[in-house]
């Protein structure tokens, strides 16, 4: 699975992720704060002119931004004939200007930042017993990990029940999809406790990882 | 949350993803494409319940905020935060939730199948589509201010697919419980 993150050097690719995701957070909030048609189309012209700065190149940045932008479209043409063209306007500009920012958080920040600055924000959380934060890198990892895996594992049901002549439907697919895939998990747990990766606990307590 | 349940968690969301790579299928009687994204997270409140179904989902989420395209259409950044469908990704949460509380308390292993899938089938409408709804319908009125009314008829079109995606999570969840039991019983 390849990452929506572009290597550049450009001044937001060198910026570190926190500044970047504060800077996202405040835009997103003062963008609802005002309904006049020349700030919001102000603020749009700033995050395309961010954006460019990142050097995508414009065929790129289509195919990257073009769902997303078209749901926006959508929205805003039914905005238009339900209320009035100011609405789909406002609407428009400001969906399009936190998209943009968000875009271009997303190509200049890597994966690993990302996951390193989420460990960090979920300290607080860890102290009041909700979450162990290094779990979260370790469960991310799992998951890159095994999405092929799952793939691989559907291609195979599928080809099986060519084989034997059935139509491939959701329910006769997802069952056995689903049982192969979490069987493996018990294994998985113990390859993970048997390295002590997750601390002390499968030593201290080794009951609890079996059960 | 053992070492166990955090794999089932992270397992679970791979399959989420999985689903939203598959190709979006049209079904003669219902306009809209369906995507199986959604089935999916029907699926992890009904086989998992919900703490490690609300871990499932998060970890999706998760995945997708830190730029990895993993939602249905190759989808992802922190970009689709910022799309009026937004409501229906945080509602993703809340529905695992609802459906995952639900499935382990109406479900029991001494029913008879038929009540088993009945009750499955319950919890997936209440948390996939009721649940779901109320979030994403909230957030389309809100971020486009259209009003609770239309923004609910607009959504309409997309109610039929996801009864039908709840019927399969059902069968599902019921087929999964007879082969591999994983759901925690409450008494």
């Amino acid at each position: 699975m390849n990452s929506l993150y572009v290597a550049g050097s450009s001044f937001l690719h060198r910026l570190p992720p926190r500044p970047k995701l504060i800077l996202l957070v405040l835009v997103s909030l003062s963008i609802f704060l005002t309904r006049s048609l020349p700030v919001l189309g102000c603020a749009a012209a700033a995050a395309v002119l961010l954006y460019a700065t990142l050097g995508i190149g414009w065929r790129h940045s289509w195919v990257r931004l073009r769902p997303i932008l078209l749901t926006i479209a959508i929205v805003a043409f039914a905005t238009l004939l339900l209320n009035s063209a100011t609405d789909g306007a406002i609407v428009l500009l400001r969906l399009a200007t936190l998209m943009l920012v968000a875009a271009a958080v997303t190509a200049t920040t890597p994966i690993g930042a990302f996951i390193d600055e989420v460990t960090l924000a979920a300290r607080p959380l860890e102290r009041i017993g909700l979450v162990k934060a290094a779990d979260i890198g370790l469960a991310v990892g799992l998951v890159i990990r095994f999405v092929p895996e799952v793939i691989s594992r559907y291609q195979a049901l599928r080809q099986a029940h060519q084989a034997r002549g059935l139509k491939p439907r959701p329910a006769t697919i997802v069952v056995p999809l689903i049982i192969q895939t979490l069987k493996s998990a018990d294994e998985i747990a113990a390859a993970i406790d048997a390295r002590g990766i997750r601390g002390q606990t499968g030593l201290r307590n080794p009951q609890e990882a079996r059960s | 949350m053992n070492t166990r349940d955090l794999v089932l968690a992270a397992l679970f969301a791979a399959i989420i993803v999985a689903l939203g790579l598959l190709p979006p299928i049209t079904l003669g009687f219902i306009p809209v494409p369906i995507t199986a994204q959604s089935l999916g997270v029907m699926l992890a409140g009904v086989v998992l319940g919900s703490r490690r179904g609300v871990t499932a989902v998060l970890l999706v989420l998760l995945l997708a905020a830190i730029g990895l395209p993993v939602l249905s259409g190759g989808r992802g950044g922190l970009a689709v935060f910022a799309a009026p469908t937004t409501g229906f990704l945080i509602g993703w949460v809340f529905a695992v939730l609802a459906t995952g509380l639900l499935a382990e308390r109406l479900v029991k292993p001494s029913q008879n199948a038929t009540i088993q899938t009945l009750g499955f089938f319950g919890a997936a409408v209440a948390g996939g589509v009721l649940v779901l709804y109320a979030f994403g319908i909230t957030y389309l009125a809100f971020i486009t201010g259209i009003g609770m009314s239309k923004a609910f008829l607009g959504s309409m079109a997309f109610i039929p697919g996801d009864l039908l995606k709840a019927a399969i999570a059902a069968l599902a969840g019921r087929a999964v419980m007879a082969g591999y039991p994983l759901l925690p019983a409450r008494t």
